[in-house]
């Protein structure tokens, strides 16, 4: 997906200490990041300094294609290609969109309980976006009905109400570095727990919550 | 029984299949709220009475009101929210401006709640990328070619494209469009995606 | 999916209730037979039998589910509920000597989730009642999956009209798999379609217009 881009050098402008990325690479993340937002069932870390690199690679892509003449064969490739990374960027912020709305307070909880040094689980306009979701959704429950009824029933908390992701929910994921003493917990009473190995490249079915820190960590691609 | 009046509210509902929004029933609605209101004041009654006259055998009865106040606000609540999801998905489908015959089954609280929502959501989509902004709720599906066949559904009068070109979108005629342009005519049902 | 379309909230699972779903509400409304163990003062109306100011304790009444459990103790015993037939040992017996027979529409239609619901009340019964629902459950789970599988473009109402709701969700799920799959197959994965919605409400415009 990423020959149209290798026209430019590197991504990153300014030449500080920071890591390199060339613009395949960084569509490898995007694409990474995106697949892993689909299919898992809880809100993933943010990736904006991915998202920014690549709105920027989109942007210099663009005025790139308005200095090619029109009909020209390349043109509408290059056109194809800036089509199909903003689908992917799209549907990426979509999937993360979708997960805020349907667990807005516990999103919202999860980012108030982080500690300090922790990576945020939220970008800023996401975080403002979640913000304003839960006031007036709150606000308007509290217009039409709960504020008309009796004094003992004028709140209902959301953090109850709204349910939460279903962490035990199962995932296709492959492994990316091989992984050892992975703990799976019994499905049946009958059962006991044990452990598996994860073989570096080997794809496996299994519950969210097993693996849940590798997907984090990268160690492992949801599929 | 009590809370019959709430569980027809949550049907109506179930009944409306496919995400369509029924009217909005304040009657229903109402209703609700005056049960609330009497099983609370009898409710307030008993526990004096309970408490004074040391009428502990009034306590089951009390509770069962109170199940009952709860079960009305739950079915409320719910009533309200699984409305609300309904609404939301009108935003992706129609676009901002919602057609008339939606908009009359909102209540005034619910336009208020989706124009809020309309706002939160274009100043999201306004600030990402460090504020370069990016339509999201464009590029739904994955696209396969730059341009495609389409066939006006209705008239809908001219479009203008990337080029400056404008073409006249009359009823049954067809065109060779860019496929951004499309995507939320075809959404709407204005346009038609034709295959070959 | 990449769909931004309405999507309701889901019932909870196991003996879980989900506050605002809908389905749960709609299950919770299902009745159970109970015995009052004390009287209910000045709320003899409820009981359309009797024209007395209170029920008295030992009344035989039936209750929804919600309520029986708002007022269900452990400790005090407010009052009993009893297994509604399809869960007691007799249909215990049938279902488990053939799950697929049985209509669980009708003896239902939330046979699954209701048979959860009822392991809240400290029967002697509740391991019996939790195994007879997952065996019945592993025992249709085949032929639902084939049938949602394989029933492509066809009346699919003789399929369906048998299962229990969680079942019929199920069948959906697999059907929309099975729909989305034919249609990438063919090529018409990337056709850019009309909201369902939109379509929806045109075709209620129309309908509107017939006298």
């Amino acid at each position: 997906m990423s020959d149209a881009l290798s026209d430019d050098g590197s991504v990153n402008q300014d030449d500080s200490q920071e890591d390199v990325m060339t613009p395949a690479e960084l569509i490898a993340k995007l694409e990474e990041a995106w697949l892993n937002e689909k299919f898992s069932p809880e809100l993933q870390e943010n990736k904006s300094e991915v998202v920014e690199c690549v709105m920027e690679q989109l942007t210099h892509m663009e005025e790139n294609l308005q200095r090619v003449k029109k009909g020209d064969a390349k043109a509408s490739i290059h056109r194809m290609e800036i089509d199909r990374i903003r689908f992917v960027l799209s549907s990426y912020l979509r999937s993360r969109l979708q997960k805020l709305r349907k667990f807005f307070p516990h999103v919202l909880e999860k980012e108030k309980s982080r500690g300090e040094g922790d990576p945020s689980l939220l970008s800023p306009e996401e975080f403002a976006f979640a913000k304003e979701y839960y006031a007036n959704t709150e606000t308007y429950l509290k217009a039409v009905a709960l504020k008309r009824m009796p004094p003992n029933l004028q709140t209902v908390d959301m953090l109850k109400a709204v349910p939460e992701p279903c962490l035990d929910s199962f995932v296709f994921l492959r492994v990316k570095e091989r992984q050892e003493n992975i703990l799976v917990e019994p499905e049946t009473d009958d059962q006991r727990e044990y452990v598996v190995d994860l073989e570096e490249g080997s794809q496996h079915l299994m519950r969210y919550r097993t693996i849940a820190p590798l997907v984090s960590t990268g160690a492992v691609q949801l599929i | 029984m009590f809370c019959e009046k709430a569980m027809e509210l949550i049907r109506e509902l179930q009944r409306s299949n496919e995400g369509q929004l029924p009217a909005f029933n304040e009657d229903g609605l109402r209703q609700v709220l005056q049960e609330m209101e009497s099983l609370y004041e009898q409710n307030q009654t008993d526990v004096n009475e309970a408490k004074s006259d040391g009428r502990s055998e009034l306590i089951p009865s009390i509770k069962l009101r109170h199940c009952c106040l709860l079960r009305n606000q739950r079915c409320l609540t719910a009533y309200l929210y699984d409305r609300l999801l309904r609404i939301r998905a009108l935003r992706w489908e129609y676009g901002s401006v919602l057609p008339a015959n939606v908009r009359f089954h909102m209540c005034a609280e619910e336009v208020q709640w989706f124009s809020q929502y309309k706002k939160s959501l274009a100043s999201f989509m306004r600030s990402l990328g460090g504020g370069e902004g990016l339509d999201i709720t464009q590029d739904m599906k994955p696209p396969k070619s730059l341009y495609i066949q389409v066939r006006c559904l209705k008239d809908h009068g001219e479009l203008e494209i990337d080029d400056g070109t404008v073409i006249l979108l009359k009823k049954n005629s067809q065109h060779f469009l860019p496929r951004w342009k499309c995507e939320q005519l075809i959404r709407q049902g204005v346009l038609e995606h034709v295959m070959s | 999916m990449d769909t931004q379309s309405y999507l309701p909230v889901k019932p909870g699972v196991g003996m879980e209730e989900n506050f605002l779903s809908l389905d749960d509400i709609l299950l919770s409304h299902e009745r159970l037979p109970i015995r009052t163990e004390c009287s209910f003062p000045r709320l003899g109306f409820l009981e359309k039998s009797s024209d007395s100011h209170d029920i008295p304790e030992g009344t035989k009444m039936e209750l929804p589910l919600w309520l029986s459990k708002g007022l269900y103790e452990k400790k005090r015993r407010v009052l009993s509920v009893e297994l509604p037939k399809v869960y007691r040992e007799g249909w215990r017996t049938v279902f488990n000597a053939d799950p697929n027979v049985v209509d669980l529409h009708k003896m239902g239609p939330y046979y699954y989730g209701l048979g959860s619901q009822m392991l809240h009340f400290d029967s002697p019964e509740n391991p019996e009642i939790a195994q007879t629902l997952l065996q019945t459950f592993i025992g249709r789970f085949r032929r639902n999956m084939d049938s949602s599988q394989n029933a492509y473009n066809e009346d699919t109402s003789a399929l369906v009209e048998r299962l229990d709701c969680l079942e019929k969700a199920l069948f959906s799920s697999g059907q929309s798999g099975l729909n989305s799959f034919q249609s990438w197959e063919k090529g018409r994965a990337s056709q850019l379609t009309a909201s369902s919605l939109v379509l929806n409400y045109r075709k209620r415009k129309i309908n509107d217009l017939q006298p």
